[in-house]
């Protein structure tokens, strides 16, 4: 509760010095006269952003930043960032636009803005073994591993119990050693994010993880300082296009070998 | 800075709590009894008259006492996996609590075993008591008793390490706790009433071996001094 208070009046506190200092009109304006963006990624969150084995910058956000360089017509300056920091990059104006593996949340929105969901992230079953599962009635009396507290074992343990399903969570401390647990067979299902199971499945092709079921997806979106309308109208209709055109679709489908849901609009 | 307590949590959670207490409990019991029967073995072994038998002792002593018991757990329990035999998480917790347990136990009734004087077996032997006799009557009831205090203080050390069993999934109490935090976010004061739950159950545990010397050492419980 306190440090909640504290958190929130030291980003309004962050807001309004940084606004007081430059108060430019619009934001579009600035970064097409300066020829430049600076987009700040999360390089730690594989396959979204990642640092490959020839120290080259990789990863869906990475190619989407990228693509909206491009599309601006401007230099692009990769700024790697956390989760915990990416709320004071943008307000601090260290980044113009954060694409980082960014969920969507009204918590969130209270501070910066979202452009249209540009990616999902999502909470699947998945499988080892050839098991197929094509709808939860297929997990009776099955044991499934999860990451304990994360979304998927909220997700699970919720679904298990409104259907009254018999199904065993298993629960890790973190990722890995959930991972750890499926790939050596303690367990044959698991719920995670799919994305997830792209590195894991590259180094055990002998034993990969199959995504069956999705029952989730968040959407994600471009991060953007409040109050800049003409920014967030380009980003937005960007978005549009580039999920019309596939471009999207594509990048997504490179890096997370799933594609994004048809209706992207329904998540706006 | 100003923090608000607030245990609300624990009317909606505390079944799930002495849920977790419970199996706590009988991982202790069962490491505890299973633990000190094959410490005991081993250090008959390693004062055995055969010097492979007790080489043999001494390596598995040295092995398990210098690796942590968190990787002989993940050598079980993932290890044994990838290999084909998947055994439960909550075996795979006792089993490896039992061997990392018993190393350390074979030290401290080794030191027990060695206590006794020469003198004595030599009469056990004048008496026509054959090896087994001698072990069961004349050596193991003493060297108990002399290292009772130190198994008692490793055993309620090995109960509050059954808190480690989480990593694989078991669900004794810290993994209940862990997850009750991830939904409430109260983490001070779940940890607070764990760590209260813990304290009650070394109480509980140390009160047990209290009545149990009382109950198998006669000389302790007629003459209250010890040996």
């Amino acid at each position: 509760m306190g440090i909640a208070k504290y958190m929130t009046s030291l980003v309004v506190f962050v807001a309004l010095s940084a606004s007081a200092v430059t108060a430019s009109a619009d934001q579009l304006a600035d970064i097409k006269a300066a020829k430049a963006i600076t987009i700040g990624v999360d390089l730690g969150q594989a396959p979204f952003g990642m640092v490959d084995g020839t120290m080259k910058q990789v990863g869906s956000d990475v190619a989407t930043a990228e693509l909206l360089a491009k599309d601006l017509g401007v230099e692009l300056k990769i700024v790697s960032v956390a989760p915990a920091n990416r709320i004071p990059y943008l307000m601090t104006k260290k980044v113009d636009a954060v694409i980082a593996s960014f969920s969507i949340t009204d918590e969130r929105k209270k501070t910066i803005d979202f452009s249209n969901p540009y990616a999902v992230i999502q909470s699947a079953v998945a499988t080892t073994g050839g098991l197929k599962v094509s709808a939860l009635n297929d997990l009776e009396g099955k044991e499934v591993a999860v990451t304990r507290g994360s979304t998927n074992d909220q997700i699970i343990t919720k679904a298990a119990e409104d259907e009254g399903l018999n199904i065993t969570v298993v629960r890790y401390d973190d990722n890995a050693t959930a991972t750890n647990a499926v790939v050596s067979g303690q367990q044959d299902v698991y719920v995670v994010a799919p994305s997830l199971l792209v590195p894991v499945n590259a180094a055990n092709p002998d034993k990969k993880i199959e995504p069956q079921l999705t029952l989730k997806s968040f959407p994600l979106g471009i991060g953007l300082r409040k109050n800049e309308p003409e920014f967030k109208a380009w980003l937005d209709q960007w978005v549009t296009d580039n999920l019309a055109s596939g471009k999207l679709r594509e990048t997504y489908k490179t890096y997370h070998n799933v594609d994004l849901p048809d209706d992207m609009a329904s998540f706006n | 800075m100003a923090y608000q307590f607030d245990f609300s949590f624990l009317s909606e959670y505390w079944p799930e709590l002495l849920r977790g207490l419970w199996l706590t409990l009988k991982m202790s019991v069962l490491t505890i009894v299973l633990g000190f029967l094959v410490g005991t073995v081993l250090a008959i072994g390693r004062t055995a008259h055969s010097a492979w038998v007790r080489r043999a002792c001494g390596v598995y002593v040295e092995v398990i006492r210098n690796t942590p018991l968190l990787i002989q757990m993940f050598l079980i329990y993932f290890g044994l996996a990838s290999l084909g035999l998947k055994l439960g998480a909550n075996f795979c917790a006792i089993l490896s609590i039992v061997i990392n347990i018993s190393a350390y136990t074979c030290e401290i009734m080794r030191a027990g075993i060695e206590s006794i004087r020469k003198g004595q077996l030599e009469a056990a032997q004048c008496l026509g008591l054959s090896r087994l006799q001698t072990l069961a009557a004349v050596v193991l009831p003493p060297a108990t008793e002399r290292v009772y205090p130190a198994l008692t203080s490793q055993f309620i050390l090995i109960m509050l390490t059954t808190s480690v069993v989480s990593q694989i999934s078991a669900e004794e109490l810290t993994s209940i706790a862990a997850r009750i935090d991830s939904i409430t976010f109260r983490s001070f004061e779940i940890y607070l009433v764990v760590a209260l739950l813990y304290i009650l159950l070394a109480v509980a545990v140390r009160g047990t071996f209290w009545l149990i010397a009382r109950l198998v050492f006669p000389r302790l419980r007629r003459l209250g001094t010890p040996l």
